[in-house]
Order: C-alpha cells, then structure tokens, then sequence
C-alpha cells in the first residue's frame, strides 16, 4: 500500500493494469502516426530537393525556368552539357503516350481472360490460370526488364528491319510499351476477374432465361455489370504503368528531345529520366531528379483524378 | 439456333481461349528465357564466389624442387599438363563469356604449392584449383599470356626452370556479397517494418475510437500504396541517406538506408494483411476475454493477436519478395556497387540491383543476370506458393 | 394449336444425392395461369425451372422422365435448349434488369436472336412495354436507366422484356415476393390480361395470390405433386387431407 500511494499515476489510473493499458495504447499510437507521417515526409522531402534547381543558380549553371522545364522539349543534362535546359515536357508526353498503349493492348487480353477464368473454364484450367496470373504478378520488375532486353529489344530490332527502319538495337516506344503491357496484364487480369466474380448471377440467369447463349450473356451482360470494376481495374494498370522504372529504362534507349510517336524511335519516360546520371551525389543532376520526380507524383495524381471522374461519368449512366 | 449464331458465339469463345493463353504463354517464355540462359553459369560456385577478382602475383625461389609426378589418369584429354611443375590447365569461358586459362589440377609437390608473394615478401602463396591463370612472365623469353592459350603455356613452363612471375586470379563474377547483402536488408527491413507495421494495424483496429482522426491514418497510409516504388527511392535518398551518414559510421548510401526506405514500401503491405486478418478475429473473443477481467492489452497480446498469426506470416512472406524482387528504390537507396564484403553502414547491392548493373554495363551481361534472375524468381515463386498454401489452410480453419 | 403446352411424365430430380422432385405428371394446358403451391422447399420452384431448362445451370443436377414441350421432350439431347427458353420466358423472384437503359433491357431478347433492324426494334420495345402496362410511365426516360425505376416498375420491366420474345409460356418464380402491395396488385392485374395470350405457370408463396389469379392450382410437398386440379375445387373442396391442411393454415 506504501507503494502504491508514492505511485504518481495513483489519481489518474485505478489499477496497474490500467495504466499498463494506457502506455501500450500511447505506443501503438505513436507507431500509427510514425506510419502515416511517411507520405507527409515524402512530399515534403522530395519537394524540398526538388525545387532548388528553380531557385539557385546551379554553381553558375543559373536557374531552371520552371516554365521552360515543365514544357521543353530537350533534355541537356547540366553538369556535361554546361547547360540549364532541361525540359521534361516531351518525358511527360511520352510517359502518358506510352501508358495508354500498354492500356490498349493489356485491357483486352487481360479482361477477357478473367472472363475465361471467372465464367468459362473448368474448375481446375480456372485454377491453374489464377496461379499462372498471380506468379506473373510475383515476377520482379528487373525480371521482365531482363526478358525485355532479352526477347523484346530483338524481336523488335527485327520487327523494325521488316520495314526498312534501323532501331536503336530495338530501343523503342514499341519495346516499352510491350514490356509495360507485359508487366501491367497480371493486374488487370486478377482485377477484371474478381470484378466478374462479384456479378450478381440472378442478372446472369436473366440473360439466359432470354434464350441468350452463356457466351452472349458473358460478352453482352456480365461485363457490362463488372464494368466499374474492370475500369477500377485498368486505373491501378496505369498507376503502376506510369510509375514503372527500371524495366523501363532498361528498353526505353534514353532520347534527349522528343516527344517520340513513332513505334521505332527511341523515347524516355519520367522514371527512366530520373535514372539517368546515377553518378552524381550534389548539383542540379543530383536535385533534377527529384524535380522529375515531383512532376511524376503530379502526373499520377492528375491522372487517378482524371480516371476517377471518368469512372463515376461512365457508372452514372448505367450501372447502380 | 441458327448457324450464324453459332459460328459467333464460337469466334467469341476463341478470343477468350486465346487470350487466356497469353498469359500461360508469357510466363513460359519469361522462365524459359532466364532458364535458356542462365542455367549455364548456375552451378555452386557461382554462389559462394566473390564477384570481384582477386589478383595474385606469385615467385618462385631459384633452389625449388619439381615435382616431377606423371599426369594422373583422371585427366581428361583437354586438359594440358606439365609433369615438371605438376599441374594441369584448361580453357574455359567465364561468366563474362571470355576464354580464360583455369587451373583445374595442381599436384601436392608442385612448386607452386609454395610461392612467395610478390606483393608482400612476408606472405607465402598457393596456388590452388579453380585459380584463373592471366600470364607467366619468363627471365628469358615472352611472356605466356591468356590469349596464347594452354598448351603454349604448358609447353613454355615445361622447358624452363623457373620463372619471374605468375599472375593469376580467383574466379570472379560470383554473386556472394549480393546473396548475403539481400539477406541482410531482408532481416533489417523485417525487423524495422514489422513491428511498426503490426503495432499500428493493432492501434487502428483494436485501440482507435473510430472518428476522422483514425480514417485520416488509414487513408494516409493508404495512399502510400499507390505510390511508385522509384518515389520512395528519392525519399531514401532525401532522408535515409543523409540521416544514416550523420549518426552512423556510413559515409554515403549504406545498407541501412536502403532497409528503411524499404521498411517504409512495406508499412502499408503489412498493416493491411494484418488488418485484415485482424478483422476476421470474431468480436466474442474479445468480449469473452475483457468480460474474464483481462485489460485490453492482455486481451490484445493474449487472445487477438495469435489468432491474427496467419496473416501477419502471410504479410512476412510477401514482404520478402518484394524485399528481393525490388530494384527502383534500392537503386537510389543503396545504390548500384557490387562488393564483397558486407558491411552495414557500407555500399553493396542486392540480387536485383546487381541485375540492374549488369544490365545498364556496356556490354550487358545477360547470361549472368539471368542466372542471377533464376535464383530470384525460384525464391520468389516458392514464397508465393506457400503463402497460397498458408491461405488456403487459413480460410479452412474459419471458413 | 394444342390444347396442351406442357405434359409432363413421371419426372424426377436429384441434386447430387438428394432427390428434391419425385415423379411428377401433370398436363398444363393453353392460355391458363396456373399456380404451383406449398411451403418452402416443396420442389415447386426447381420444378419451375426445368420448364425451360434453366436447371442445366445447377452442378450436379440430374433429371429423369419426360418434360413435353408442344409433344416435344424438352430434355433430348438434339432439343434447343436457346429455342426453347425464346419460347418459354421468365420473372425471377427479385427483379433483375440489366444495368444498361429500358430500350436495351427490352430489346436484349430480341438482339441476341440476330435482330438489328432499329424499326422492327423500335416496334418491339414499344409492344412490349406496353403490353407490360408500362409505357405510359416510362415513354419520356425510354432510354434512362433501368436501375432507377421502382421495384415494382423494374418487375414490369421484367415481364416486358420477356414478352419481347413472344414466348408462349410465361414462367413466373414468385414474381411478388420482393414488392409492396401496391406493385403487387399492378403485377396480378398485369397476369390478368396476359393469360389471354400467353399461357402462364406462377410459383406463389400466398394462397390469396393463387386463389386470385390462377384458374388451375397444383399443390407440391416434399418434392411430391400433392394434387392437381381447377383453382376453385383445391380451394373449396380439396380431394386430399393434405391440401386441405395447408389450406386452411394448418401448417406451411
């Protein structure tokens, strides 16, 4: 009792165990909010590096014009070329080029296959696709880079050749895009799947009860109820698409200007930018990175934004 | 139904069939590549070798004894070898895809058992089996180099007596430091992120009064999933760096901040499988627990917890390879130099920045970085199998 | 034409192990309602469902006996199943319109068959609904979406997108279960008017609902067809002890 009176947290606590409750609780806290700190500290730390390329002189290099950068359509490197012309318009032009054809061709081929999964295949073929799509899922991003410079840079070198066009070793928007489709199909594909899943069968014995055939209600019925699931799907495919780095930069052969549209030229994208002049622990190639990433962060946010307007626009006329 | 019909719905069939094939397609020719080209180089030793060469440059004194032993009958007939020295070389190519002249048989009498080390005159040096012969410079006569080949090397220590110096390596291009490299960010990450991450999942579904301020945490850490693994890179770069090379021994991207920038990838994967699995717990047992006078930490530690195990294993098991299959953030947080030895506070790489490395060298060297993404996608494949098993166990036991 | 659509032959259904429906006979006849009674579980839903087949859909369902569509047996190998569901169309118990707009809902049916031409389409639709007495309350959103209408409205729909097919048999799975009063009415007054050209077969859960609208009722227990007779008879004097308990409230 002696004790118990000296204890400080007597008034506050009516027990030991309380008080036991009271710092384990305080703790758990303190780790949730170190936890979600991490984004703040993201934001801020990147955008502080980020933006001294704008506002000091670069060692005697001057300032980047923010305007200039945001809409150029070269890339100097400073440092090497003594200049402050970097421009990352024709990155971002390229970077959103290049993920909207990896969209193109993943969203079909993904989507139908969850629908073989989901509604056509037997039990255990359905089985063994899930696993195949979730161990393509599993595959490293370095792993489809090296299968990228592998097989896809020859296949397209020798695509290329087909039509007269030297390549730069098969260095393309076509390699990046096909690696990129690549890379994104497995999460489309288990996406699109549960979406399908998750159909109402009820809607399903509607269309059949019509004297529609299991393909017609597949095709015209059940998709068309996943739809906002498929469309969450194809958001997440381009999130990952856009923010895709050293696959990419391993295929993308590095163009300085651009924007690069044609198939057979080279190109570069805001990752594969940022992982360029590695070398460089101080100056403004140093800090131009985290400027690109900064207008990375920006491009993906606008481009979720975009995506999800365009979600709601699409639900709102049809489904529930 | 009419034929039209059929012959539609059957075209539609097809393109599912087909393009469920894409799939199963890609992923054969993803491990039919790495396999085609890098099974070569996969042997043990390619796992225990450092990756950088070590260079040697033995003497010999003028009062030696040969050895004199006849070629043993083990020896297959590529192999070249001098009864007078004792030893036998062969032509190899290397990990790089270069010929080199290995030694593949050395007698125990041989006189280059017994060398001095040029380098340092109190050290002694023995060549040994699997050592990578560059050059024999004679007193007398050209020197025998790599490019010359075996037998002319054979033949040139066979009529002379003794020699100014041999210069020969280990066998470089193992991926030793990045295996053990890769195994500690694993251990570091694991230990950073788990308890943080499992803490918080506890405090946002056991502890947290269900108001703004517990939806703004969980949507804060929510976002962090949806940002680019190379964006987390800069912040190791922006925060880790700095603040390991200010408080530790390191002077620039060490181990350690490649482990936190990692843990901080991780957070949100843990503290979801964690939350989930944490959700399944059903609410009588925490009634059960509080109603028999236990605190809520005893309930937590003692009844919520363990049944959660499942999960958190699960979430362990992805964690780690992602920890291994992660490249973009590494490459800022560590950085891309290959070493051999480890050292937390220093510069080393992992499996898959080490792929990387060798894939922006000029030339690339594919072989080797297929082998090297053999040993990563065996791990990574196996983990997500069992994690598969483990789910499949789990929905069983609540199901 | 027949007097008979339906003759039905000593039928029999297992699912797995499970027997849920022994030997039925029964004979339906044209341009009757005809109402399937008895509590849940009875087998008067499954029996329901293999009129059109639509019980090819279960696993491990099994069928053995005859199902005479116009003379036809239904479950021949060589029979078309989509043909026979254009035929004999059906209401689910809970209103399931597509999530596309009324038109399509509608013209879904007739789409599938190959349809394409916007006039013959056009035509259909506007039949259809109002047949469904539903056109007068849809006309000005025909092309709005059909998840915004009421529960009774979509049920309509339902009906409406059935008739599109011209079906000779409507099968209706207790098409009120899941409405007010009020849209309950509307649908039985709705079946009122379409026995005239369609014949129709509906699964109730009330009596009143069978004593209301049905001019022949077939009371099912445990899977067996209890007794089969004209609505008035089974309602006021019932052959077996059993209809007649459930009947009067007995049991069920």
């Amino acid at each position: 009792m002696e004790l118990l009176k000296k204890n400080p947290f007597r008034d506050k606590f009516n027990s030991k165990k309380e008080a036991i409750d009271y710092f384990v609780r305080t703790f758990f806290m303190i780790s949730a909010i170190i936890s979600s700190s991490f984004i703040i500290i993201i934001v801020v730390f990147i955008a502080k590096e980020g933006i001294k390329p704008f506002i000091t002189d670069n060692n005697g290099i001057g300032s980047v014009n923010l305007f200039s950068f945001i809409t150029g359509k070269v890339w100097l490197e400073g440092t090497a070329f003594l200049s402050n012309l970097y421009g990352v318009g024709f990155i971002i032009i390229n970077t959103l080029y290049i993920s909207f054809f990896a969209l193109l061709i993943s969203m079909p081929i993904g989507v139908l296959t969850a629908l073989f999964i989901a509604k056509i295949a037997p039990k255990k073929i359905a089985e063994f696709l899930r696993t195949v799509v979730e161990l393509l899922a599993a595959i490293p991003s370095i792993v489809y880079g090296l299968f990228g410079s592998g097989i896809i840079l020859v296949f397209v070198y020798n695509f290329a050749k087909i039509f007269g066009i030297q390549s730069k070793g098969g260095n393309s928007v076509l390699a990046t895009v096909l690696v990129l489709a690549l890379m994104i199909l497995p999460t489309i594909t288990a996406l699109s799947e549960v979406a399908i899943r998750s159909v109402r069968s009820e809607i399903e014995h509607g269309s059949l009860a019509l004297g529609a055939t299991k393909t017609q209600t597949n095709f015209k019925i059940v998709l068309l109820s996943a739809k906002s699931g498929i469309f969450t799907a194809a958001i997440l495919g381009v999130g990952r698409a856009l923010g895709e780095a050293t696959a990419v930069s391993l295929v993308a052969g590095n163009a300085r200007s651009g924007p690069s549209f044609g198939f057979f030229e080279t190109t570069s994208t805001l990752t594969s930018t940022m992982l360029q002049g590695l070398k460089e622990t101080v100056g403004i190639d140093y800090d131009i990175r985290f400027s690109v990433g900064l207008v990375l962060m920006v491009v993906i946010l606008l481009t979720n934004l975009m995506l999800n307007f365009a979600k709601k626009r699409v639900g709102n006329i049809n489904v529930k | 139904m009419s034929n039209k019909r059929i012959r539609i719905d059957r075209f539609y069939q097809f393109m599912t069939y087909s393009a469920a094939s894409i799939a199963v397609i890609i992923l054969s020719m993803i491990i039919i590549f790495v396999i085609s080209n890098g099974s070569g180089l996969l042997n043990f030793g390619l796992v225990v070798n450092d990756y950088h060469a070590k260079f040697y440059n033995g003497g010999i004194d003028n009062n030696i004894t040969f050895s004199q032993t006849e070629r043993p009958e083990s020896l297959t007939s590529e192999i070249y070898y001098s009864e007078k020295w004792g030893i036998g070389l062969i032509e190899e190519e290397n990990r790089e895809g270069n010929t080199i002249i290995s030694v593949e048989y050395i007698d125990i009498d041989s006189p280059l058992r017994n060398m001095r080390d040029k380098n340092n005159d109190n050290n002694s040096l023995s060549l040994s089996e699997g050592s990578i012969v560059s050059s024999i410079k004679f007193y007398d006569k050209n020197s025998a180099l790599t490019i010359h080949g075996a037998e002319h090397m054979i033949n040139e220590l066979d009529t002379s007596d003794d020699f100014r110096e041999i210069v020969y390596s280990s066998l470089g291009g193992g991926v030793r430091g990045s295996i053990i490299t890769t195994l500690y960010i694993i251990g570091l990450t694991l230990l950073i992120a788990l308890p943080i991450g499992i803490f918080t999942a506890i405090y946002i579904n056991e502890f947290a009064k269900k108001n703004r301020v517990t939806s703004l945490i969980r949507s804060m850490i929510e976002v962090l999933t949806g940002v680019p693994s190379i964006i987390f890179g800069l912040m190791g770069l922006a925060v880790f760096v700095p603040l390991t090379v200010k408080y530790t021994q390191a002077d620039s991207a060490n181990l350690l901040s490649g482990s936190l920038t990692l843990a901080v990838i991780l957070l949100p994967i843990i503290i979801r499988s964690t939350e989930e699995s944490l959700k399944v717990v059903p609410d009588d047992f925490r009634t059960a627990s509080l109603a028999l006078g236990a605190n809520h930490t005893q309930t937590t530690f003692k009844v919520v917890l363990p049944s959660a195990l499942p999960g958190i294993m699960t979430a362990t098991l992805l964690a780690i390879g992602r920890i291994i299959g992660e490249s973009a953030a590494l490459i800022f947080a560590i950085g891309t130099a290959i070493k051999d030895d480890i050292s937390i506070f220093g510069k080393s790489t992992t499996l898959s920045v080490h792929i990387w490395s060798l894939m922006t060298d000029e030339p690339a060297n594919i072989e080797l970085a297929s082998t090297i993404a053999i040993i990563i996608l065996i791990i990574v494949l196996v983990l997500n199998l069992i994690v598969k098993l483990i789910a499949k166990r789990f929905t069983k036991n609540f199901g | 034409m027949e007097n008979t659509v339906f003759t039905i032959n000593n039928l029999n259904l297992y699912y797995d192990q499970f027997q849920a429906l022994y030997g039925i006979d029964m004979k339906i006849k044209r341009n009757e309602v005809t109402a399937l009674i008895g509590p849940s579980g009875c087998g008067k839903s499954t029996f329901l469902r293999c009129l059109n087949r639509m019980n090819d859909l279960i696993e491990g369902c099994n069928i053995t006996g005859e199902v005479k569509f116009n003379e036809k047996d239904v479950y021949m190998n060589s029979y078309d199943v989509i043909n026979l569901r254009t035929k004999v169309g059906m209401v689910f118990q809970k209103p399931n319109p597509f999530p596309m707009s009324i038109y399509d809902n509608i013209a879904y049916g007739p789409r599938c068959q190959g349809i394409k031409d916007k006039k013959v389409l056009d035509d259909i639709v506007k039949k259809s609904l109002t047949k469904a007495a539903l056109y007068d309350e849809v006309q000005d959103r025909i092309k709005g979406s059909a998840m915004s209408l009421s529960g009774g409205q979509q049920q309509r729909l339902c009906i409406a997108r059935a008739i599109a097919m011209e079906p000779e048999v409507i099968l209706m799975d207790e098409p009120t279960s899941a409405l007010d009063p009020i849209a309950t009415l509307k649908i039985e007054e709705l079946i009122n008017d379409l026995k005239k050209n369609y014949t129709i077969i509906i699964v109730t859960h009330s009596m009143q609902q069978a004593a209301r609208i049905s001019d022949k009722t077939a009371f099912f227990l445990m899977g067996v067809l209890i007794e089969n007779d004209s609505t008035n008879k089974i309602f006021t004097q019932p052959k077996n002890k059993k209809t007649e308990d459930y009947i009067t409230g007995r049991f069920g």
